[in-house]
């Protein structure tokens, strides 16, 4: 019954549905489910991407469990671990959203570990005529900017590339001489951008970013002690009920994987 | 002196239309898709026509074989339109004052105060358009039309939108234009009665 | 109640806002008129070309700004040589860029409005005298009003929203390029930043209930007023 316009209608709504029902199912998930058995969600710092995919492989082929990376800011990943994300492991690019969500009693305290540390460099265009630079108390920088230039930071009072960075220069005291020509990008990847297209004379990103752009070359690295110690915690969530979890977080911290991280630039 | 020559076509509709008239005052007449109000376009410049040539007393608008096709706002005609079209952004008096500008020098045969006499709509001045009534908005047209001091007038059916009683009413105004504006003017209509009172010749198409 | 780098940053985006909203209105309403009234061959394209920022994700924007405006970037070098103009790492950057974000919307809603002009009161006004130009700024413009004021509201309001775009095309520095959305997306990067998170999002909608207001009261007043 009813006329061609409302049988079409009724046609279209009887999609929707089946696309919203379909859109609401549990999913299996992208990774490769071996015989079944669930993927491990890891949810980890963006910094940590080339290095993790493949530790997380190498995992995955000598376990036989799949396991599948989110990559975000640490603060979007905390928040949402917050908001009950189905999340087994997390992985921060530095010790407060750790804490912050330790706090709160959502990861399990037993299983946190610092998997990885990384240094602070001083990086600039690859043509740059500069070879080294002292990092000293009351070195002089600007000769290096020329009339213009800027150097480069992740968001100097928020991601924590920035907050080293400043804190770096800080103990340094070479902070207020450059605060006016810091140009603060959306992350430390964005900063290390900047830099590889010659738009910033200087930059100061993770030693692991220098070594995958290569674009740019290292000037100088931060001595350790002036900035805080930049270590990367992972832990179970303790929402999760992955038999995996508390293994992959040990197994982080193997020689197996410290060489895999060491590789891509990281300390271990 | 008004010499028309030209190929109309709009869409489907395809005519030769020749008219070659004397008469000061000259009604076009004909049924309902006729073409007469597309050969009030086309001496307005609104449509151009495929091919010929539109001359006002010896003053070429159009002439396709010499490649004259002057710009509508360079034609000096006033056109009164079948729906007035107003301005309804503007005041009775703005509307009336529109075409006064970009007038090249010289004196002004039509000022404001003898065409609000002549229609009588000075107590319309202050309104907006939207509280017109037709036959109102008809005389507020004509007054703008004048005063920007055209060669000639071309009517487009004014009396048509309107009711029998408004039809009546603006018949005088328009017959005491005819008497003390000496301008040429075309006149569209498709009823007999008001081209019988108005025109001094009339122009039939069919 | 505000940290002065909040307040740099408050001023900033209205700066920058504003900036944005009113350059974009000779090209909008050129390229309105343009879609709206005439025809010509690559119509579609270039109307496509106008929506694109809309469907863009913005860092995508932004970073073609810096391909091509950046102090490296092949125009920007042409710029800063023989005008000593940049946009790279200044206000103006972030002004460009949001502006590009908002255009869309500004033509859209201004093509719409150019669109339900009678054009038969166009061609009235022709037949008075009047020329194309004249005839565009007293009939077609005083009457597509409403739409041109909804699109530079609409403009104002994305710009100042913007933030992928900006952040990456001039990067954050404070008192040049560092917006409300830029200090706002720092502080969710910071455990315990809830507070001022909330102080500036209720500044954001403030601004932005403002800018409605004050762009009905300019529709208003020109329904009004008309002119004699």
């Amino acid at each position: 019954m009813g006329s061609p316009v409302a049988r079409m209608a009724r046609r279209i709504a009887a999609l929707a549905l089946a696309a919203l029902l379909a859109a609401c199912a549990p999913d299996g998930g992208p990774g490769p489910a071996t015989d079944g058995v669930p993927p491990l969600t890891v949810f980890a710092a963006a910094s940590l991407k080339d290095a993790l995919d493949e530790a997380a492989g190498a995992y995955a082929a000598r376990s036989g469990q799949p396991v599948r990376v989110s990559y975000a800011a640490s603060s979007a990943l905390a928040r949402q671990i917050a908001q009950r994300a189905p999340a087994d492991v997390f992985v921060s690019a530095d010790r407060d959203w750790m804490d912050w969500l330790q706090e709160r009693g959502l990861v399990d305290p037993a299983t946190r570990a610092d998997v990885c540390g990384n240094a602070l460099v001083l990086v600039a265009p690859r043509e740059t005529p500069t070879g080294t630079v002292a990092l000293a108390p009351g070195a002089d920088l600007r000769p290096l900017f020329g009339e213009r230039g800027r150097l480069a930071l992740a968001l100097a009072s928020a991601v924590p590339a920035g907050r080293y960075a400043r804190a770096a220069f800080e103990s340094l005291g070479m902070w207020d001489g450059l605060a006016p020509r810091v140009a603060e990008a959306e992350n430390v990847r964005a900063a290390l951008l900047l830099v590889a297209r010659g738009e910033a004379p200087l930059g100061v990103v993770y030693a692991s970013d220098a070594r995958a752009e290569p674009r740019v070359k290292v000037l100088a690295t931060f001595p350790p002690d002036t900035h805080p110690e930049i270590v990367y915690p992972a832990a179970r969530v303790a929402a999760s009920t992955h038999p995996a979890a508390a293994d992959f977080v040990a197994w982080l911290r193997s020689d197996a994987a410290g060489d895999i991280f060491r590789r891509h630039g990281f300390i271990r | 002196m008004l010499e028309i020559d030209i190929e109309l076509r709009r869409g489907r509709f395809q005519r030769h239309v020749r008219i070659v008239e004397d008469a000061r005052v000259l009604a076009l007449t004909g049924p309902s898709g006729a073409g007469k109000t597309s050969v009030l376009y086309a001496i307005a410049g609104l449509l151009r026509p495929v091919s010929g040539r539109i001359a006002i007393d010896g003053r070429v608008l159009f002439d396709s074989q010499r490649r004259i096709d002057l710009p509508t706002h360079r034609r000096r005609i006033g056109y009164v339109f079948q729906d007035a079209r107003l301005f309804p952004h503007r005041s009775v008096r703005a509307n009336l004052l529109y075409g006064r500008h970009g007038r090249r020098g010289g004196e002004a045969p039509f000022g404001l105060d003898a065409v609000v006499a002549l229609l009588g709509i000075g107590h319309l001045l202050d309104r907006r358009p939207e509280g017109l009534s037709g036959g109102e908005a008809q005389r507020v047209a004509i007054g703008r039309a004048l005063l920007s001091q055209p060669a000639i007038l071309l009517f487009d059916e004014p009396l048509s939108s309107l009711d029998r009683a408004r039809r009546e009413e603006l018949i005088p105004w328009l017959q005491r234009v005819r008497d003390e504006v000496k301008l040429p003017m075309v006149y569209v209509s498709h009823t007999e009665d008001d081209v019988r009172r108005l025109a001094h010749a009339v122009h039939r198409l069919d | 109640m505000f940290t002065p780098a909040e307040t740099s940053a408050i001023l900033l985006s209205l700066k920058v806002a504003l900036a944005a909203a009113l350059a974009s209105l000779p090209p909008g309403i050129a390229l309105g008129w343009l879609l709206a009234r005439r025809g010509f061959p690559g119509k579609a394209l270039l109307d496509a070309l106008v929506h694109l920022p809309l469907v863009l994700p913005p860092v995508v924007v932004g970073y073609a700004l810096l391909a091509w405006l950046g102090r490296n970037g092949a125009a920007g070098r042409f710029l800063e040589e023989h005008f000593g103009i940049g946009f790279a790492f200044h206000w103006t950057g972030a002004a460009l860029a949001s502006a590009i974000m908002g255009f869309p919307l500004m033509v859209r809603a201004i093509r719409l409005a150019i669109e339900s002009v009678d054009r038969r009161l166009e061609q009235a006004a022709a037949t008075l005298g009047a020329g194309p130009l004249r005839v565009f700024l007293t009939i077609t413009l005083p009457l597509a009003w409403p739409g041109v004021v909804a699109g530079t509201a609409l403009a104002f309001a994305k710009a100042l929203g913007e933030f992928g775009a900006t952040i990456t095309f001039v990067s954050s520095i404070p008192g040049q390029t560092q917006t409300l959305s830029t200090a706002l997306y720092g502080l969710m990067q910071v455990p315990g930043g809830e507070a001022g998170i909330w102080r500036l999002a209720l500044v954001a909608v403030a601004i932005s209930l403002l800018a409605l207001l004050a762009s009905e009261w300019l529709v208003r007043r020109q329904r009004r007023g008309g002119r004699d």
